[in-house]
Formats: structure tokens, C-alpha cells, sequence
């Protein structure tokens, strides 16, 4: 049995603890914001955070999470308070078909975290979540974006 | 017929018809549930909703795959109807399709006699919706100012409107408090279109209506769907080219928790001398994905790889060579004398460009959901166009009427030509059958790699002449390609006056479009050709397209979309992207500009790419400008947006995208062999542009890649001197630069 909390809530798993957390989020949980990608941990669609550290969930076995506070898209923002990541998102017009977007917002959320500053260099050597649409033009701005938002700049 | 319709729809408000104005009162079903039509009759078209309290809704029914029609759409509705475009939402509607006379089951559904445009790709969402939805705009407007000269007791001349209201003078009648006596009245004449210079919402800059939901990451897609009771499935396809299933073992994976069924799935079609619409294989149903997963794991399944099992990298190389040297040449376009004007060329160049299969590799992987029932088939799906997806499912379950079928399409996370085949629901509509229970197909990302219909292999052949004053006299364009679909037609193929263009082609992996079909490829072949003309005649390559198309003005393009390439506008976006890039000014040693332009599906592209080539030949992609010029552009925002992705894509397919193939199987299938390009890989700066003016729009998804790849490709010539006549770039400047 594994014991641990989504978004604040307790959750307790009797099934296969082989099963990465990606599907027990999405088919157990319900929580469809983290997506699927690759599988492989390549590409960042499944990035959740384990105690505030981005992870790549469709990697992570359920044995692994035994204890810990996982937090998801649906855990950092909703409409009335979004997190300032989200807002940079949607002032900067980032998604195109917004598949990955939920992944990219909680890579940086937690890369925010460790890089409040963070320059054109930090960004490429930190961040490398894939955007099929490749929308990283706009993902750059609305990383410094969100980094202002939370340095209370803007 | 028509007229007799839409009095009728709009009489009784919410029942079948094109346009709709719900009175208050008429509630359309709420919530992001996909119950939320069923209660109505079909053929809802396009709509406006106003309710009482002046909330307007806008429906659309061509899926997002994020050109950003969702938003697009519904501007040129709300341009006419005037009204506050922020506070409007946006809804998608269930497809609109009506049975069809012959072959095809389905077909779209009409609105004053034009069928209603139904499906994302071909760059065609806007273009065939431009007039269309503008006439919904402007009838909706018409009948509520009708109905509020009669409640004022005054002219209609008199009134204006704005925002969502009817004006006069100080009196401001809302939208809201009109719709019941709007949907009474008669129109005497069809409403008359605003003109391009009244626009108010059109040409300006619009977030996309999606970008909350997205960001919040709410269940938009097909994978994040359920129907009741649904059980998961994925699918052991077998990976050797048309290959099939010679026999099979299911009894572990019966025996892992949560499988519930393991069904064999027969290739469509059964010739295997056809292109595949899906795989042989056998399917895992259980719970849950992950136990189906293990389920998968666990079958003992022995493949007939016969057909193909001599085929790896180096034999289709060889394929190729001989492609060149003696295949079936078809002569696709011809004019004036190639050989003679060749012969008596001053200076000559003979060159090869090859490129690789790419594949789709759609971030949110095919999926599909059916519930197949005695009465009736239900499904969920990702799909690019509705009425493909009746039209397949039919030919797999001839047993059900038209009325029997019951789709609707989700968002689709990304689709680039992908997503027109029907693989993932006929799918799940085979296991749904099987089982007696909704099922869900998820495939992985080695499904989706190995399985692709991927974008041709090429080699082109150039052979050109150079006049005395550096001008082309002459070319041959020989296109080999994996797939029969070629655009030697484009660029610049009607400047040279002795041209002749050719083709062969042999099919080896499945293919079908991937975003700017064709052109993809010829973009980079023709005008890396170009580059190296302009090179070998001693002549700035900006100038030198500028040059071809001052001399010959307008030429023909007997393609898709567009019957010339208007010179004026080829000319324009190329003067844009080089003020953009600072095209001549002097740059730091390593640095190298390179320029491109192409016209696909209608809408002109031009790219100008600065690179920095390191002397170990590390390669960085400093800054790109890139200009379209798509006609009337409905949202600059979203136009930018398709700009910078679509030339992004192109960059990322350029640098590492590679499917290579060995003992009859793809080996690369999932992004630690498939390279597709991170934000490290995007230049830091990047200048988009569309071009203004009022003409007929096209499409915008397609037009920035295939003059990006050659853009970058003509600037690391400029860089360092290496040609890349080899695509993808990969580690070549390395190799290239350590000699």
C-alpha cells in the first residue's frame, strides 16, 4: 500500500506499484491535466511536481511516492487565482494546441524556484520540455514574464 | 429550399438549421460535457447564441489542432455582427454532415448552397470560411436591427450598432432584448458585407479563447475523454513494414491483473500491396492503460516480416541511386528546350539534395474512443475532419445507418496531417465491438513512430545553366520521392525560361501529408538550388530572387490553392524579412545570413536566418525573420504564432528529425532516437511579420516551413562555406569543419 497526497488531498493505492504516477493521475485520479508524451521521461508532457520539484511522472513507479506531496496542474492555480506561470502563459499567447503547455508551466514553476532571475542561458541549459508545435519563442517570454510576475516587478 | 429552411430553423429557434438566434428561455446544455448536443437536433451549423441577459456565444465546427481556428473563426462571425469580441465566447459545435449521393456515406453539410468547412489542414480553415461566416455575422445583425426599427417605430437607416447593442441616439437597445422579434422578421435583400477598410475585430491581435483552459489544463482532448463503463486498449502492431501477424500466444497476458480481452486486429486493407490504413496486430483490453500496457507486454506474438525485410538505410540509399540513373522518369512540366539551353550554358552546376522521412510524432499520440452497440456507434476522437471519420467507419461497419453514427471531435493536440487517417477510432471501434464495452485506444510514442504515414524521402536533382550575365537560362529538376506528390511546379520554376521538371517514385514506408505537403521538401530543394545559382553567378542571393521576379512579373502556378505567384507580393515579404534581419549590414566573424521564399497553398513565405558557425562547428541559429503574406489576416497574434512555430518546426525537422529504418523496421521510435528540437535549439531572437493587405485570405499553418529549412541551410553557407545538400544537418558542419 502507498501513501501520499495530490493537490493537499490524501491518497492511498492498493494496485500494481509498478505503475508509473502518470497513469494512476489519469485513469485513477482522474487528474487529465498531466500528459502523456513519450513515456520515457523525453519530452516533459507528464512533468509533475514530488514536494515541489518538477518530475517526470511517466517514470516515476507508485512505490516511489510513498510519503511524498505530489502537486499537478490542477494544484497550482484555478481560474480566479491563476499562478503567475499560468498568467505569463496566456499573456504571452504561448499555446498553439496546448497539449504540452500543462507539462512546460509545471517545468517552470519549479525551475522558477532555483533560477528567480534567470537569463537566456539558464533557460536553455535548464529547460528542455518538448513543444511539437514549437512555441519557444513565446515559452522564452513567458518565462522572464512569469519571473517578474513573481518578483513582484510587474 | 434554402429560404424555406431558414424561416422555418428560425421560427422554432434551436431546431435544425444554419444559422441560429436562441430566444431567452431556449437553454443549449452546458458544461464541457459531450452530452451537451444530444438533446438538439443534428445539423446545427454554425450559430449565435445571445441570450437575454446579451451574453453572445459563438459556435464553430472545424477542430483546433493549434492554428488557432477556435479563435479565428468566430472573429469573422463577430466582425459582422458587431460585437465586443472579448466578451464573446467561443464554443465548438458537433460536425455538421449529411448523407451523400454515391460512394461517400457523408458529406459536409451546405449553408447558402456552399458546404460548411469542416476540417483543420490544407491550410483551408479560413479560406473557406471567410465569406460563409461573415454572411452568418452579417444576417444576425441585419435581423436584429430590422427588429428594432419595428420596436422603435423608426428607420433602419437610422440605427447603428456596436458592441452588442442597436443604437439610436441615446436609446441602446441590447442584442439580448431583440432576439426573439429578430428571429421573426423577413429580410427582403441579402445582408451587405462591411468593407475591408470598416473592419474593426479583423486585423487585430486576439489571445487564443483556449489559452484559460490550457493553462489550466482542462480535459480538451480525445486521451482525456471517457464514456462510461470504457475499458483501455493498446495494440501490438506489427513493426516490420506490412507486415502481419503470423501467430500468436495470449495466455500470460491473459493472466495479468486487469486484462480483460486480447482480440485480434486485421490489417485494412487485407492487400498488403496497399498502403495500410491500420496494422495487423493483436490488442490488449484491460482497466487501465498501464495493464494493458503489461498485457502487451506479456503476448508471444511470431511477425511475418517478409515483404520488407530487406530494407534498411544503406538498400533504400541504393534505391535511390538507381531512382537517378534509370528510373521510370515522368515529366511533370515542361517549357522551352532544357538540353539546348544547357548545352550553351556559360557556367553549369549539378547538384543532389536528399532528405529523410520525418514523422509526425503529434505531441498528444493517436487516440480513440468508440462504444460500438446494436443501435448505434459512438465515438470520441482526434481527428482533423469529421466526415472522414464517418466515411471510414462506415466502410468498416456497412451495417449502420448514417443516422447511427454519433461523432464528436475534441481538440487535437497537434495534427499536421496526422490526423486525417483513421487509424486510432476504427480501432477502437473493432475492440468496442469485441468486447460489448466502450473502449479507448491509447497509442505510445513507439506506436506512433514505428506506425506513422510518414512525410516522403526525397533526392533532387538539379542540373542548371547560367547565362553570361549570371542569369538561370536553364534547369532540370529531378524529384525522387517515396511518395507520388511533387511540386515542381513551384518557384522558381516559371522564371527559368528552359525548364523541365520529373519525377520517380517507388513507395516504401507508408506516407501521407505532414505540414506544407510536398512543398515541405521542394521548398528546400529549390531554393537551396537557387542559393547556389545565385552563388556560381557572383550574385547577392536577396537580389537575385528579387531580380527573377522583376523580370518575369507574375508567373503561373498551376498547384493547389493559387493559379500564379503574384511578383508584387513574392517581392514585398522579401523586402520585409531583410529590413527585419538587417539583410547587408556587416556581421561578426562565423555569423552568416541566409534568405528564402516560397509560396504554398496560396500564402507567400519569405525567411531570412542568421546563424554562427563555430570553428568546431558548433551551429547556433541567432536570429530568424520571418514574413507571410496570407491575404486578409484575420488575427496578426495567431498569424505571428504559426510564423514562429511553423519556422521553428522546420528548423527542428532540419537539424536532427531522421526515421531511419533497418531490417525492415523503423529503430527510431521515441525522442532518444527521434531528435526533434528543445528551446536551447530556438534562436533568441526572432522577428515575425505578416504583410497587409485586403486580399481573399488563405491558410497560414503551412506557408513559414519550407522556406525556413533552406533559409537556415543557404545561412550556414554563408556562415562557413558547407552546403547542406543533406538533410538533417546533425553533426555534418562537425565532420565538415574538422577537415
Amino acid at each position: 500500500m502507498v501513501k501520499f497526497t495530490i493537490n493537499g488531498k490524501s491518497h492511498t493505492f492498493n494496485g500494481d506499484e509498478e505503475m508509473p504516477l502518470l497513469w494512476y493521475l489519469r485513469d485513477e485520479a482522474k487528474l487529465t491535466g498531466t500528459k502523456f508524451g513519450c513515456g520515457i521521461a523525453q519530452c516533459g508532457a507528464c512533468t509533475v511536481h514530488v514536494n515541489g520539484q518538477a518530475q517526470r511522472s511517466c517514470v516515476l513507479p507508485m512505490m516511489a511516492v510513498e510519503g511524498e506531496e505530489i502537486t499537478t496542474i490542477e494544484g497550482i492555480g484555478d481560474e480566479s487565482h491563476l499562478h503567475a506561470v499560468q498568467k505569463a502563459w496566456i499573456d504571452e499567447d504561448v499555446s498553439q494546441c496546448g497539449y504540452c503547455q500543462t507539462g512546460q508551466i509545471m517545468a517552470v514553476v519549479s525551475f522558477l524556484k532555483d533560477y528567480p532571475n534567470p537569463t537566456d542561458q539558464d533557460i536553455d541549459e535548464n529547460h528542455s520540455n518538448l513543444c511539437r508545435c514549437a512555441s519557444y519563442i513565446r515559452i522564452r517570454k513567458a518565462i522572464h514574464r512569469a519571473a517578474r510576475y513573481l518578483r513582484g516587478e510587474m | 429550399m434554402e429560404n424555406f429552411n431558414r424561416r422555418r430553423f428560425l421560427k422554432v429557434s434551436a431546431a435544425a438549421g444554419a444559422l441560429v438566434i436562441s430566444a431567452p428561455g431556449i437553454s443549449f446544455a452546458q458544461g464541457m460535457s459531450n452530452e451537451r448536443y444530444r438533446n438538439l437536433d443534428t445539423n446545427l451549423g454554425f450559430y449565435l447564441k445571445i441570450d437575454g441577459d446579451n451574453k453572445i456565444t459563438i459556435g464553430y465546427s472545424v477542430p483546433d489542432d493549434g492554428t488557432g481556428v477556435s479563435t479565428a473563426l468566430p472573429m469573422l462571425v463577430a466582425e459582422e455582427l458587431d460585437v465586443d469580441f472579448k466578451s464573446v465566447n467561443v464554443d465548438k459545435l458537433p460536425p455538421l454532415y449529411k448523407k451523400a449521393e454515391g460512394e461517400n456515406g457523408y458529406e459536409n453539410q451546405t449553408y447558402k448552397g456552399q458546404p460548411i468547412h469542416q476540417s483543420t489542414g490544407g491550410s483551408q480553415a479560413i479560406r473557406r470560411s471567410y465569406i460563409m461566416l461573415r454572411q452568418a455575422g452579417a444576417e444576425a445583425r441585419a435581423r436584429l436591427v430590422k427588429a428594432a426599427a419595428q420596436k422603435l417605430g423608426v428607420s433602419e437607416n437610422d440605427l447603428s450598432t456596436e458592441n452588442g447593442f442597436v443604437v439610436h441616439g441615446s436609446n441602446r437597445l441590447s442584442y439580448g432584448s431583440l432576439v426573439d422579434a429578430a428571429a421573426k422578421v423577413t429580410l427582403s435583400s441579402e445582408p451587405k458585407l462591411k468593407d475591408y477598410a470598416d473592419y474593426k475585430i479583423i486585423g487585430t491581435d486576439q489571445p487564443q479563447k483556449a489559452a484559460l483552459d490550457i493553462a489550466l489544463g482542462k480535459p480538451i482532448y480525445c486521451m482525456d475523454m471517457e464514456l462510461p463503463g470504457m475499458l483501455n486498449a493498446v495494440i501490438a502492431r506489427c513493426p516490420y513494414i506490412d507486415g502481419v501477424v503470423k501467430s500468436y500466444d495470449d495466455s500470460k497476458a491473459l493472466k495479468v491483473p486487469g486484462v480483460r480481452k486480447v482480440v485480434r486486429i486485421h490489417r485494412i486493407p487485407e492487400d498488403r500491396n496497399q498502403q495500410k490504413i491500420i496494422s495487423d496486430g493483436v490488442a490488449v483490453i484491460a482497466d487501465n492503460h498501464w495493464a494493458a500496457l503489461k498485457g502487451r507486454d506479456a503476448l508471444e506474438i511470431e511477425w511475418d516480416d517478409s515483404k520488407w525485410a530487406h530494407a534498411d538505410d544503406a538498400w533504400l540509399n541504393s534505391e535511390f541511386d538507381r531512382m537517378v540513373k534509370n528510373g521510370k522518369r515522368e515529366i511533370k512540366i515542361e517549357h522551352g528546350d532544357f538540353d539546348a539551353a544547357y548545352a550553351k550554358a556559360d557556367k553549369k552546376l549539378e547538384v543532389a539534395y536528399e532528405q529523410p522521412y520525418w514523422a509526425h510524432a503529434t505531441m498528444e499520440t493517436p487516440c480513440g474512443i468508440a462504444d460500438v452497440t446494436k443501435d448505434k456507434i459512438t465515438v470520441i476522437a482526434g481527428n482533423q475532419t469529421a466526415v472522414r471519420v464517418m466515411n471510414d467507419l462506415m466502410k468498416v461497419f456497412p451495417e449502420y445507418r448514417h443516422d447511427q453514427f454519433d461523432v464528436t471531435l475534441m481538440r487535437l493536440g497537434s495534427g499536421f496531417g496526422r490526423k486525417f487517417i483513421v487509424d486510432a477510432v476504427t480501432e477502437a471501434a473493432l475492440c468496442s465491438k469485441a468486447v460489448g464495452k466502450p473502449v479507448k485506444v491509447i497509442w505510445t510514442r513507439e506506436d506512433d513512430l514505428e506506425q506513422d504515414f510518414y512525410n516522403p524521402k526525397g533526392r533532387h536533382v538539379f542540373r542548371g545553366g547560367l547565362d553570361k550575365n549570371g542569369k538561370i537560362i536553364a534547369a532540370n529538376y529531378l524529384h525522387c520521392s517515396t511518395d507520388n506528390d511533387f511540386a515542381t511546379h513551384a518557384f522558381p520554376a516559371h522564371n527559368i525560361p528552359n525548364y523541365r521538371g520529373e519525377v520517380v517514385h517507388k513507395q516504401v514506408l507508408p506516407s501521407g501529408p505532414w505540414r506544407g505537403p510536398t512543398e515541405n521538401v521542394a521548398g528546400y530543394a529549390m531554393q537551396s538550388f537557387v542559393d547556389e545559382m545565385a552563388h556560381l553567378a557572383g550574385q547577392d542571393p536577396l537580389e537575385y530572387r528579387i531580380n527573377m521576379f522583376r523580370e518575369t512579373g507574375d508567373t503561373p502556378h498551376p498547384g493547389f490553392s493559387s493559379d500564379f505567384i503574384r511578383a508584387d507580393r513574392f517581392i514585398n515579404i522579401l523586402q520585409i524579412a531583410a529590413k527585419n534581419a538587417g539583410w547587408g549590414k556587416k556581421l561578426p566573424k562565423g555569423h552568416g545570413m541566409g534568405v528564402a521564399s516560397f509560396m504554398t497553398f496560396g500564402g507567400y513565405a519569405a525567411a531570412v536566418v542568421e546563424v554562427k558557425v563555430d570553428d568546431d562547428g558548433t551551429l547556433t541559429i541567432i536570429k530568424a525573420s520571418g514574413t507571410c503574406d496570407p491575404g486578409v489576416v484575420i488575427n496578426p497574434l495567431g498569424c505571428k504564432g504559426q510564423i514562429e512555430g511553423g519556422t521553428l518546426d522546420g528548423f527542428s525537422a532540419a537539424l536532427g528529425q531522421e526515421i531511419k529504418i533497418d531490417g525492415g523496421r523503423v529503430i527510431t521510435n521515441n525522442f532518444d532516437t527521434y531528435h526533434m528540437a528543445r528551446i536551447a535549439q530556438a534562436p533568441i531572437e526572432f522577428e515575425a511579420e505578416v504583410a497587409k493587405n485586403n486580399i481573399e485570405p488563405r491558410g497560414m499553418g503551412e506557408m513559414a516551413l519550407p522556406a525556413a529549412i533552406p533559409a537556415l541551410c543557404n545561412a550556414i553557407y554563408a556562415a562557413c562555406g558547407v552546403r547542406i545538400r543533406k538533410l538533417p544537418i546533425a553533426d555534418q558542419l562537425k565532420t565538415a569543419m574538422r577537415r
